[in-house]
């Protein structure tokens, strides 16, 4: 009975099959092998065994005549072999294999002392590595990525301190918010800064990329991808990589284009942290300049996975997420904000600094929007006694109880006050609201009301507005003209207004909710 | 193995799906506290199945078929292998583990589950034993979780983001998908419904309440409710059901429905529980109670008396400040008592209705408004009739009632107005504002203040 071993690890310690085609490429190289079969792969070139004592294989006296090994390379193949190297998804045999191959390119190129052989990433590792590769980002090779670290894309060091939206302009942000949301914003662009790529063999190439996306889907039906094509819930037993520790990104370039991984990480397409900060400044400095939400959104989310697969929580993190989740939110875009804000959440509570009270305002604003009573009643439980003392949580929370208690008029108050980006939020309920509170006038007042009341007790801009949000809903019946001023008959709007709240009081469904 | 062997076949030969139940236990009964350990110790993994089959079976007495019978050897098989695992972490034991005894017990209810679908398995009578299967699946897996998260996270997945608190209730949840086949293996039962499985939908719909509460997963459980509908034609009315099945089955749909702030609906289902509930059942009738006040409070507008939570003094605690308040009208009152429960209010979840207690305040301020008001000179000899036209500056000055002279005082009109709408709008006040006089025209003959006799 495997009593100490966690349920996920005791299936994970099933041998995974791979591609053996893998396990023959070096790394600059893509293979291009279809998998037939679980047997070793039989299309390398034999090459002639460089071994090492260690492994007992027939050629082993008759390499050992003609090359003589220096001691790195010695250590170097103890390693290989050391027990707490040994990757459960990479078999003795492919490990071996790879093994061989790298001396013997070794060998053969004379590099044997050329090579830095303490850091050499042992074969096991190479081959996982490039697994990943392929599965993780089939359209860009490791060279194109590396290319362009040298982009103009460099010179933007000039780190802005200021949050994105506190530079951006004097008037209040949710005044202009729809003038950007035109349609070019919502298409992705490609990526205007890549430089065209170093090519090795265009044909070849693309062929390869058809290929390793084909594997790319095989591999989810197989042995190796099984459980991971299933919903992360019903996996109890990701595959070994998992437990495998971050991932240190080698990719020095700035911008990426976010896709999604269905497999472990490959370094060289995962940029350091390093990197990620320069790529931050760029986005910030590009947001500002051309506004494209498609394409910032794509690069953050991006910049968001080299995050996680390196495992990096730390202020930084918190920026990247907060930076995000502020754009998410001027753009309307609840999916992605929501997304971000479920993180910050873990990560404010690791005290990573940030501004974790701002957030818990929006995320109570955006429950009063979802009217998620349920997730409401875990966000209040989240405010301490400290919380409450901040401008932007105390704003929050009387906006939430002046609508619990039908206080239109403090509320109006509170939205035309909102601190931060609040007010974008703010925006996602306000006519709602309006309606819950025109159906509580209508109902209480008689014989008409002036509407520049209304106006001003519901934040209208103007008299001319209010009206239009009232033929919105009503009829022009509803409005007349008397003494100079346009006045609401009251008791007659009710019902249209009661009807209309009804309406805009279903339930809002967002994905990626809580 | 002679003693549990024997209470089965005892069990078996009564009938008794209780006495039955009691031999699956994990835990050792107090007259018998080595059984678990004995049971154990009779036999090793080799001759298991064996052992298990001549102990149940063997000689005369109980007449079961093969089939049933391969189905008990099976279950008494995971029994055997969780039991050891229990008396590990019973003992101690360098190699304890509460994550093995969940993964050993799931074995059993798996078994369990097994032996119940196939033909000719495992009758229905013996229900109990699902439940006591069931029941401490639930409390292993929880005890798994605690002891998975001291281990550490299993690592980030190939998540986008950190996303930390996905797999906490890992084995929790794994529970709930096999409590939820015992919940399909009841209702889909097409048996006649004298030997039907279906008398153990509600048992089990409980446990998958409690479950699905457990991981904040509330949601899930309209979709059971949504199965029990669709099928309720089949079963028998909830009458015939056990009480104690339906008390916390009603106590469950009472707070699922209180949670969505549907509270006519929570109201009537947590009524009715409190009603069966077991009068020694102090704790349930407590729970019960933490739910039907708030309730009460927002449908009719009534407060809990004196008598009703007199034996309840945590619930007196909770609500007796509040009450006070809300039945004197005093607004500043409240909001001192609210801000000093809030902290167990909104874990318990019922912040949110307690908080409209606030209008009923405010309704009971305006009364006495009103009432102050005093008549007006009677016409014509008649009964004297109440002041109706109340400027709205009587209602802003009772606002200030509480209030710090000091205060930045003046109430905003405007503000007043809204109040006042809204109490009208809510139906607590019959009447009308006519803003352009500042007046608010109420109701006459004793219809300003609906319920309240004025």
């Amino acid at each position: 009975m495997n009593s100490s071993v966690p349920p996920w690890r005791a299936t994970a310690s099933a041998p995974v099959s791979t591609p053996s085609a893998f396990s023959s490429a070096t790394p600059a190289y893509i293979p291009v092998h279809a998998r037939r079969s679980l047997a070793p792969n039989q299309a390398n070139p034999p090459a002639p065994y460089a071994s090492q004592p260690t492994m007992s294989t027939p050629a082993e006296a008759e390499t050992r005549k003609r090359v003589e090994f220096p001691p790195a390379v010695r250590t170097y193949v103890q390693r290989c072999f050391a027990p707490e190297n040994n990757i459960p998804s990479v078999t003795t045999a492919e490990m071996q294999e790879k093994l061989r191959a790298t001396i013997t390119t070794a060998a053969e190129n004379q590099k044997l002392g050329l090579i830095d052989w303490e850091r050499l990433a042992l074969p096991q590792v190479m081959i996982q590595n490039e697994r990943n590769k392929i599965l993780a980002n089939p359209s860009v090779s490791s060279w194109a990525m590396s290319s362009q670290s040298t982009s103009p894309g460099d010179s933007s060091r000039k780190r802005k301190s200021t949050d994105l939206h506190q530079s951006e302009t004097g008037s209040p942000p949710w005044r202009k918010a729809n003038h950007r949301n035109r349609f070019e914003d919502r298409v992705t662009y490609p990526p205007t800064e890549k430089k065209p790529r170093i090519t090795l063999d265009d044909s070849s190439k693309s062929r390869a990329n058809l290929e390793m996306r084909r594997k790319r889907f095989e591999g989810v039906g197989g042995s190796h991808g099984g459980s991971l094509s299933s919903s992360p819930t019903d996996s109890p037993a990701p595959t070994t990589e998992v437990d495998q520790g971050p991932v240190i990104g080698r990719c020095q370039a700035l911008e990426k284009n976010y896709f999604r991984l269905t497999s472990a990480p490959n370094p060289d397409t995962v940029r350091p942290l390093a990197v990620l900060r320069k790529t931050l400044d760029l986005l910030k400095k590009k947001w500002k300049k051309d506004g494209n939400y498609g394409y910032i959104c794509d690069q953050f989310k991006s910049l968001r996975q080299d995050l996680t697969v390196q495992h990096i929580r730390n202020d930084f993190t918190v920026i990247v997420y907060e930076i995000h989740a502020r754009i998410a939110l001027e753009k309307g875009d609840l999916g992605e904000y929501n997304q971000c804000q479920t993180q910050l959440r873990v990560l404010y509570a690791q005290q990573l600094g940030g501004h974790p009270t701002e957030f818990k305002a929006y995320r109570i604003l955006y429950f009063i929007y979802t009217r998620n009573w349920t997730a409401m009643n875990d966000a209040l439980a989240d405010v301490t006694a400290e919380d409450k003392k901040d401008p932007a949580v105390k704003h929050a929370l009387d906006v939430r109880s002046a609508l619990a208690l039908g206080n239109y008029h403090r509320f109006f108050q509170l939205y035309l006050d909102t601190p931060n980006m609040g007010a974008y939020l703010m925006d996602m309920f306000v006519d709602r609201e309006r309606l819950s509170a025109l159906a509580a006038i209508c109902k209480s007042y008689k014989p008409d009301v002036n509407i520049r009341f209304i106006t001003e007790e519901l934040g209208f801009e103007s008299d001319e507005q209010t009206a239009r949000f009232i033929l919105d809903h009503s009829t022009e019946k509803m409005l007349e003209e008397k003494n100079g001023s346009v006045r609401l008959l009251a008791p007659k709007a009710f019902t249209f207004f009661e009807q209309a709240k009804a309406e805009a009081n279903r339930i809002v469904d967002i994905k990626g909710q809580i | 193995m002679s003693t549990l062997a024997l209470q089965f076949r005892d069990a078996y030969i009564n009938g008794s799906g209780p006495a039955l139940a009691a031999v699956l236990t994990p835990i050792a009964p107090p007259q018998d506290p080595d059984r678990l350990r004995s049971f154990y110790q009779f036999t090793n993994a080799a001759y298991l199945s064996k052992d298990i089959h001549y102990a149940l079976f063997h000689g005369k007495g109980v007449k079961i078929s093969k089939a049933e019978q391969n189905a008990w050897v099976d279950v008494f098989s995971a029994y055997w292998e969780a039991a050891g695992e229990i008396l590990k972490c019973e003992g101690h034991h360098p190699g304890a583990s509460t994550i093995a005894v969940f993964n050993t017990w799931k074995k059993l209810a798996n078994a369990l589950i097994r032996g119940y679908s196939g033909s000719s398995g495992i009758p229905a009578w013996t229900l109990p034993c699902l439940y006591t299967v069931g029941k401490y699946l639930r409390t292993f897996a929880i005890k798994a979780d605690i002891e998975a998260a001291a281990q550490g996270s299993a690592g980030f997945g190939f998540q986008d983001d950190i996303a930390a608190d996905i797999d906490k209730n890992a084995n929790l949840e794994e529970a709930a998908r096999i409590i939820n086949r015992m919940f399909t293996l009841c209702l889909s039962d097409r048996a006649p419904i004298e030997e039907s499985r279906k008398w153990g939908i509600y048992n089990t719909t409980n446990l998958l309440f409690k479950t699905y509460f457990k991981i904040n997963s509330v949601g899930l459980t309209k979709n059971l409710l949504r199965a029990i509908n669709a099928s309720s034609a089949d079963l028998p009315p909830l009458g015939a059901f056990p009480k104690s099945h339906i008390v916390t089955f009603k106590y469950y749909v009472g707070v699922i429905h209180f949670l969505d702030e549907n509270y006519a609906e929570a109201e009537e289902h947590l009524t009715s529980a409190w009603r069966m509930c077991h009068r020694g059942a102090f704790k349930n009738r407590e729970l019960i109670l933490t739910y039907l006040i708030p309730c009460h409070l927002v449908t009719t507008h009534t407060l809990p008396s004196q008598r009703l939570l007199a034996p309840f003094p945590r619930l007196e605690r909770l609500f007796r400040p509040l009450s006070n308040c809300i039945r004197k009208g005093d607004l500043v009152g409240f909001d001192a008592a609210m801000s000093a429960g809030e902290e167990e209010f909104v874990k318990r979840r019922i912040y949110l209705p307690l908080e409209r207690g606030r209008d009923i305040a405010l309704r009971n301020l305006f009364r006495k408004v009103f009432i102050a008001g005093g008549f007006e000179d009677p016409k014509d000899g008649g009964p004297p009739i109440r002041r109706t036209r109340i400027p709205v500056a009587e209602f802003a000055a009772a606002l200030q009632i509480g209030n710090h002279a000091t205060d930045r005082s003046r109430v905003d009109i405007d503000e007043v107005e809204c109040l006042l709408s809204n109490l009208v709008y809510k139906g607590l006040m019959k009447g009308y504002i006519a803003r352009e006089r500042g007046m608010v025209v109420l109701s006459k003959g004793g219809a300003a203040f609906p319920g309240t006799g004025v």
